[in-house]
C-alpha cells in the first residue's frame, strides 16, 4: 500500500514539475513558424502591389534579368538557391517568395487570384527593373512553371525566354491528371497516414495562418518519402509552408477552370521545358503533352534526378549546363 | 517465453484493434464484468485497436476502462493514441438509452520533423434503441487536444529553430456526429460505427472528415 502510494506521489509531483515549464502559444509567430517580412523588418523584402513580399537579388542589376519561380503553391525559394548561380554567368537573378507564401506577408485567403499572382510579378519585375530595354527570363518550378506560362499566355512581348521544370499543367485537367498522380499513396501507407493523423493534434481557423502554415510543413514529408513518386533525392529545405495561398489558389483553379495556352502559339521564342527521369508521375508522355503548348520547345530529360531536379547535386549538374546554354543561346 | 511476455502479448491482442468501444445495453448482463474488444476503422487512417473494460457493480451501469490504437504504416509504433475513461448508461425508457463516455486521451504523432504527445479529452454522447440482438444509436462527440508537446527533430531545426515545449491553449479539437449499430448474440457483439468529423471552427474539416470502426465485444463474466 505504501509503495503505491508512493509511486502516486512521485507520478503526481513529476506531473506538476512538468506543468511549471512556462508554456507557448501555437499560433505566436517565431515559435512553430519564422516571422514574415511584415514582421521581421531584418528580412530583405520589397512592398509592391499592396504587399511585402520577401525577395533579394543577386548579380549586376543591368544584366539580363532571371526571375526565379518557387513551386507549390505555398513553397518558398530556399529550395531553388542553387539558381543563385547564375549571377555569376552575366545574369541578375530575382529572388521572391510568392503572395502568402515563404516568408511574405500573409493575406486572408478571399485576396488570392490567379490575376493578382501575375499582378504580383509584373511589379517584380518593374521593381528590379534598370531600363526598358533589359532582357526579362523566367525560371520556373513546378508551380512556378504554371504561372510562368500563365504570365508569358498574359503578356508574351514582356519575356524574352522561359525555363519550365515539371510543371503539373497549363490546362486545369492535365494539372488534375498529375496531381492526382503524384499524390496518390496506398490507404494503409506511412505517408498518408502521417498526414490524416495529425488532424488530431493540431487544427487552425482560417486566420490563424502560423498554425496552418506549421501543418503544411509538417506534410512536407510526404514528397521526401521513399513511398512518394517524385523520385527525390531527400528532404527539401524550406522557410515557412502557405497554407492558405495553396488552398485559396487549388479552390480557384477548380472553380474557374484555367486555360494559359490561349495565347502560347503566338509565343514564338524558344521554351527550354524539362523533366525528370525518376519522377513516376510525369514521364515523356505526360511532358510532350503539356508542352505541345509552345510552339518552340527543347525538350530535355534531367537523368539521375527526381521532381525537385534543381535542388539536389545529381539534377543540378544536369540542368545547370542545360539551361545556362539555353539562356546565352538567346 | 516467460510470464511477462505472455501477459504483454495478451494485453496486446485484447487490447490492438478503436475510437471507442460500442456497447449493446440491451444485451449487456449485469454479471457479464469483463468486456474485451477488437476493432479496425478509419479514425484519422486506417487504425487497429484493443480496449478492455469492466462493469461496475453500481446502480446505474457503469463501464470503465482504456483503449489503445495505432495507425497502419512501415512504423507502427510511431503514432498511438490511448483512452482511459467510462461510459454511464444514464436513461432507459423502454428500449431508449442515453448514456455519456467521458474519456482522458493521450496520443503520439511523430514523422520527419516533430514528436507530438498530446493529452487530451474525448466526450460523447450517445442515444439509441437496443433490443437484445441489435441496436441502433446515435452518437455526437468533442475530441479536444488541450496541451501538446513538441519535440523537433535535427532535420526540422535545419530549416527553422522552431521551439520544442509543451503548447497552450488548445492545440485542435473536432466535433465528431454518427450512426452506431450492431448484432448480439450470447456474449458476442459485432458492431459498426460510422460518422462525419469537423474542425471545432465548424467550417474546416480534417483531411479524411468521416470515421468509420468495425468492431468485435467478448462478454466474459
Amino acid at each position: 500500500m505504501n509503495q503505491t502510494l508512493s509511486i502516486i506521489s512521485a507520478t503526481l509531483l513529476t506531473f506538476f514539475i512538468l506543468s511549471c515549464e512556462k508554456e507557448l502559444s501555437i499560433n505566436d509567430d517565431g515559435n512553430l513558424v519564422p516571422k514574415t517580412v511584415d514582421q521581421d523588418a531584418s528580412l530583405p523584402s520589397i512592398t509592391v502591389n499592396n504587399t511585402q513580399l520577401h525577395a533579394e537579388t543577386f548579380g549586376n542589376p543591368a544584366n539580363r534579368m532571371l526571375v526565379i519561380l518557387h513551386g507549390g503553391p505555398g513553397s518558398d525559394y530556399r529550395y531553388l538557391l542553387n539558381c543563385k548561380a547564375f549571377a555569376n554567368q552575366g545574369y541578375y537573378v530575382v529572388f521572391y517568395d510568392q503572395r502568402g507564401s515563404g516568408l511574405s506577408k500573409r493575406h486572408p485567403k478571399s485576396i488570392y487570384s490567379i490575376q493578382i499572382m501575375l499582378d504580383d510579378l509584373s511589379a517584380v519585375i518593374a521593381h528590379y527593373k534598370t531600363s526598358a530595354s533589359q532582357r526579362v527570363f523566367l525560371l520556373g518550378h513546378s508551380w512556378g512553371a504554371m504561372l510562368a506560362t500563365a504570365y508569358i499566355n498574359a503578356y508574351p512581348k514582356s519575356i524574352s525566354g522561359a525555363i519550365l521544370a515539371e510543371p503539373g499543367g497549363f490546362i486545369w485537367q492535365d494539372v488534375l491528371d498529375y496531381v492526382g498522380r503524384s499524390r496518390s499513396f496506398r490507404l494503409t501507407s506511412e505517408t498518408l497516414n502521417d498526414a490524416t493523423y495529425l488532424d488530431q493534434f493540431i487544427t487552425g481557423k482560417q486566420n490563424e495562418q502560423a498554425i496552418l502554415d506549421y501543418k503544411f510543413s509538417l506534410m512536407a514529408s510526404a514528397d521526401e518519402s521513399a513511398e512518394s513518386s517524385l523520385g527525390n533525392d531527400g528532404p527539401l529545405p524550406f522557410w515557412r509552408s502557405g497554407a492558405v495561398i495553396q488552398e485559396a489558389l487549388f479552390e480557384v483553379g477548380n472553380k474557374e477552370k484555367p486555360d494559359w495556352t490561349t495565347n502560347l502559339n503566338l509565343y514564338t521564342n524558344k521554351i527550354l521545358f524539362i523533366y525528370s527521369e525518376r519522377n513516376k508521375s510525369y514521364g515523356l508522355a505526360h511532358a510532350q503533352k503539356v508542352s505541345s503548348a509552345y510552339p518552340n520547345i527543347q525538350l530535355e530529360k534531367i537523368i539521375g534526378a527526381g521532381h525537385d531536379m534543381i535542388s539536389f547535386p545529381t539534377g543540378w549538374s544536369t540542368f545547370y549546363p542545360k539551361a545556362l546554354n539555353y539562356l546565352n543561346a538567346l | 517465453m516467460n510470464t511477462t511476455k505472455l501477459i504483454f502479448i495478451f494485453c496486446f491482442i485484447t487490447m490492438s484493434f478503436c475510437h471507442a468501444q460500442t456497447i449493446n445495453w440491451a444485451s449487456l448482463q449485469r454479471e457479464q464484468r469483463h468486456i474485451t474488444s477488437l476493432n479496425t476503422g478509419l479514425d484519422y487512417g486506417v487504425t487497429f485497436g484493443l480496449a478492455y473494460h469492466c462493469q461496475l457493480k453500481t446502480t446505474l451501469p457503469i463501464v470503465v476502462g482504456a483503449e489503445y490504437s495505432i495507425p497502419s504504416g512501415k512504423n507502427l509504433v510511431d503514432d498511438f493514441k490511448t483512452k482511459v475513461g467510462g461510459t454511464i448508461r444514464w436513461i432507459s425508457i423502454g428500449d431508449f438509452q442515453f448514456s455519456t463516455k467521458v474519456e482522458g486521451v493521450f496520443r503520439r504523432y511523430e514523422n520527419n520533423y516533430v514528436r507530438l504527445n498530446n493529452f487530451g479529452s474525448d466526450l460523447s454522447g450517445i442515444i439509441g434503441y437496443y433490443r437484445p440482438k441489435w441496436f441502433l444509436a446515435g452518437e455526437v462527440g468533442f475530441d479536444k487536444a488541450i496541451v501538446t508537446h513538441f519535440k523537433h527533430t535535427d532535420l526540422m531545426k535545419e530549416n527553422f529553430a522552431a521551439k520544442d515545449g509543451w503548447y497552450n491553449p488548445a492545440t485542435g479539437g473536432n466535433l465528431y456526429y454518427g450512426v452506431q449499430s450492431g448484432l448480439s448474440w450470447r456474449s458476442h457483439d459485432l458492431t459498426l460505427k460510422a460518422g462525419r468529423i469537423v474542425s471545432q471552427d465548424f467550417k474546416t474539416k480534417p483531411l479524411l472528415p468521416l470515421y468509420v470502426q468495425f468492431g468485435y465485444n467478448l462478454k466474459i463474466k
